[in-house]
């Protein structure tokens, strides 16, 4: 222990160096705030809007069928060293675990989760959906003409499937927000 | 590392009938997806709800089998040790496979109302109820743990479910937050207990602390306050019961209905388990702690109840009151206060699913009008539901020849043959508290339908003054037949607030036209039946009670 | 190197743990919370990890995974919740969630 002494004066050095360097600053500095003082730089161009923020939903959705996916590895390891020994009953076992990833991925893929390409309204029921395209539905569909006429009454919000997914499944140009943009 | 777990390797013998019940409640759910997926046209929702259904009742008969296999050959464990087969957990599954089969009827209405396609009402449902079922029956906290975030995870989603409402959402992210909180104190309580006792299996811990005086260990102490702490969120005990009103309320009815029962259930299940079957032999230093958690827990509940004018929030709170009552029966920790919690959350289970199918119905299409004004004089536009909701509330009440009376007065028994004369005594006290709020609700439904009179100002309010300042039995008294003022314009009033009713053009969800959905209404005939039956003819649940805590292992 | 004990470990964790704790009851951003629930479930892990090395019992390394999988399906539905709720606007702060009071 003796050998981490003088790391440990350190650190108590630092945590005091910083808290009375805080201290009296907040003590000491005049505070004369302006409107120049407070924009984000204080010369140049004056910013007119707000940066716009937002992120595809889609970026997220992907990010988190990642993480299961991610996480079916972390069992999947443990039984690939232990392969021989687990036999038949193991493998049997990992091909229920991986059958219950699969289906969860369908639902996914059905649910139009992994469509990029240009946003389009009500992908989830559309007529073009079926058990092949389903399965075989890796890559974006050529958009259906259909489909974007009757989404066109609502203002582009950018609605995607992805966000369609996060509110369950129903009727989209049917609903009417009740909250509006902030 | 690798060749001696080659050499040591050896599987655990697997009793696949002793989990049957939570492997159909799993397996259902993945083929409503499958079948989802891959059909190409929109289910109607009524295939969904008559897989659920189907699933629930094979899940009731695998439980059922189970009984018949657990009463002549006692108590057992399965999986290594892991899962405990006893009357405790199969009673548990009878109940929340029937819970299941309800939740189905229930939500199929719900979800037609309310023009919500998809399976995720079903599939999210049965994998709750599974969680559910597993945390009954676990015979290891780990697996306990894993149960509760089964059940968890599906129910937040769940609570989400309608996203048109931003109550919804907001339910959702309240209880997800809380309850991933109450998740990860209820670990590290776990993590605490491993470390004090070397072992996270029940049996074995109970064995630890038999033969080692470890009463005075601070990590076991401490582990099981963490435990506990997580217990009482799950089961919205007083400290820990602020998220239940908001996510009562927020969350679409017919799920509020399945959550109260089966969130209760499970929680209950694994708390009854834990601490009477292995940390029975510290009872001295948890018995005052669930003493004043069960004296605050009935007063709150019953009290704040009063004030509510919302119907949801007033049946949060009194699922408060009820909360408190079964952990009366825990801090007797005999096996006769354990018999009475089970029978308490049994029938209890069976009185919260019908309240809240009705309040889905009354609710209308929007799943909005929950202020006590929509009930009144009720009998007159419905008197099915005015009749069912009076029956359902009066059990809750405790009014004798229901189950519910039985249940409260197990449990007071019991306390008082464990010599908790004072807890009795308050648990007597909040009864009739929150009598009040009930029978209010009662009246309200009826006397505005014998003066024939609606009342013009919305009577919620002057009823909760009344209700908590003075005593008053109802508020209707206040206003008496004679002030029939404005009775023709109140006459219109629910067809003038109900949301987008124009716009529906189902024919469903249009309750003063007699369109009770014959789903909700078998439902709700199903729970105040059993209500009523078994409150007379008393003898087989109270029998099934006490024989699955005879049989505890 | 000196040995570290079992000790240091554990108050680790439950500095780990503290510090979710509070942070979930004192923050108001709804993903910082997020964050503080993941924090106490991984000081939850690294107490199971200690206490199956100082018992010298594999049973609470085991723990560990089905811990890591709970975590990451919360995680999931957490991230859904949050992006269904915070679509339209423009923080993600738990006093925002007003509408149910009272």
């Amino acid at each position: 222990m003796d050998n981490y002494l003088p790391i440990f004066v350190l650190l108590v050095l630092g945590f005091l160096f910083a808290a009375l360097s805080f201290t009296a600053s907040a003590i000491l500095a005049p505070r004369r705030p302006s409107v120049a003082k407070a924009a984000p730089y204080e010369c140049g161009i004056v910013p007119r809007n707000e940066p716009p923020e937002r992120f595809p939903v889609r970026f997220y959705l992907v990010a988190m069928i990642f993480i299961v996916f991610d996480i079916e590895i972390v069992f999947l390891y443990p039984w690939a060293v232990e392969f021989r020994a687990l036999g038949t009953f193991g493998l049997v076992e990992i091909l229920v675990f991986a059958a219950a990833v699969v289906i969860a991925f369908l639902y996914l893929l059905s649910n139009g989760a992994l469509e990029w390409g240009p946003a389009r309204r009500s992908a989830h029921w559309s007529s073009a959906r079926t058990t092949a395209s389903t399965v075989l539905h890796i890559s974006p569909a050529p958009s259906d003409p259909r489909l974007s006429q009757a989404s066109g009454g609502e203002a582009p919000e950018h609605e995607t499937p992805a966000e369609e997914l996060a509110e369950g499944s129903s009727e989209a140009p049917a609903r009417a927000h009740p909250h509006e943009a902030a | 590392m690798s060749l001696f777990f080659l050499s040591a390797l050896v599987l655990p013998k697997i009793a696949w009938s002793a989990i049957l019940p939570e492997l159909i409640l799993l397996a259902a759910p993945l083929v409503l997806l499958a079948v989802s997926a891959l059909s190409a046209r929109r289910l109607p929702t009524g295939v969904y709800a008559g897989g659920m259904g189907a699933a629930g009742l094979a899940s009731l008969g695998a439980s059922v089998w189970l009984w018949t296999q657990v009463t002549p050959h006692g108590a057992g464990t399965a999986v290594d040790g892991a899962i405990a087969v006893d009357g405790f957990s199969v009673l548990v599954m009878i109940l929340v496979s029937s819970v299941v089969v309800l939740a189905a009827l229930i939500g199929e209405g719900y979800l037609r109302r309310e023009g919500i396609g998809g399976p995720e009402y079903y599939v999210l449902a049965m994998f709750s109820a599974a969680g559910a079922m597993l945390m009954a029956s676990a015979d290891d906290l780990v697996l306990i743990f894993l149960g509760l975030e089964i059940m968890s995870i599906a129910l937040y989603v769940l609570a989400g479910l309608d996203a048109r409402r931003q109550g919804s959402g907001e339910a959702a992210m309240k209880y997800f937050l809380l309850g991933a909180f109450s998740s990860a104190i209820f670990l590290y309580g776990i993590a605490l207990v491993y470390g004090a006792t070397g072992s996270t299996n029940l049996p074995q811990i109970a064995d630890f602390l038999a033969h080692n005086v470890a009463s005075s260990d601070g990590l076991l102490l401490a582990g099981m306050a963490l435990l506990l702490v997580g217990f009482f969120f799950k089961i919205a005990a007083v400290p820990f019961h602020m998220w239940t009103p908001d996510v009562y309320q927020g969350s679409p009815t017919p799920v509020t209905g399945f959550m109260a029962a089966v969130a209760k259930a499970g929680g209950f299940a694994a708390l009854l388990r834990v601490f009477f079957a292995s940390f029975g032999l510290l009872r001295d230093d948890w018995q005052p702690v669930i003493w004043l958690v069960a004296v605050v827990t009935l007063l709150v509940g019953a009290v704040l109840a009063l004030v509510q004018r919302d119907v949801k929030r007033m049946l949060a709170y009194s699922s408060i009151n009820h909360a408190g009552f079964i952990l009366v029966g825990l801090e007797a920790a005999t096996t006769r206060g354990i018999a009475a919690s089970l029978y308490y959350l049994f029938v209890y289970g069976f009185m919260v699913v019908g309240t809240f199918a009705v309040v889905t119905v009354i609710a209308r299409r929007g799943d909005e009008a929950h202020d006590l004004g929509s009930y009144r004089g009720l009998a007159q536009r419905q008197p099915f539901l005015a009749a069912m909701l009076a029956l359902l509330l009066l059990a809750q009440a405790g009014v004798p020849l229901t189950t519910g009376f039985l249940a409260k007065l197990y449990i007071i028994s019991a306390a008082v043959e464990a010599h908790s004369y004072a807890l009795a005594v308050i648990a007597m006290v909040s009864a009739a508290i929150a009598a009040f709020f009930y029978l209010r609700v009662v009246v309200l439904m009826y006397a505005g339908a014998k003066s024939g009179v609606g009342l013009p100002a919305p009577l919620a309010a002057t009823g909760a003054g009344e209700g908590a300042g003075s005593g008053e039995l109802s508020p209707v008294a206040a206003y008496g037949p004679g002030a029939a003022s404005a009775a023709e314009l109140e006459g219109d009033r629910p067809e003038a607030s109900r949301p987008d009713g124009a716009g529906g053009g189902e024919g469903h969800g249009e309750p003063d036209a007699a369109g009770v959905p014959a789903t909700i209404a078998l439902a709700i005939a199903l729970c105040a039946g059993f209500t009523l039956l078994f409150g007379i003819w008393a003898q087989p649940v109270v029998e099934l009670a006490r024989q699955a805590t005879l049989l505890f292992h | 190197m000196t040995d570290v004990s079992g000790a240091w470990y554990l108050s680790l964790a439950a500095a780990l743990f503290g510090i979710g704790a509070f942070g979930l009851l004192v923050r108001r951003n709804v993903l910082v919370m997020f964050m503080c629930v993941e924090l106490m479930l991984n000081a939850a892990n690294l107490t199971f990890v200690t206490f199956a090395r100082m018992l010298n019992d594999i049973a609470g390394q085991a723990v560990v995974f089905f811990v890591l999988v709970v975590a990451a399906a919360e995680v999931v539905v957490g991230l859904a919740i949050i992006v269904a709720i915070f679509r339209r606007r423009r923080e993600a702060t738990a006093d925002d969630l007003h509408i149910l009071r009272g």
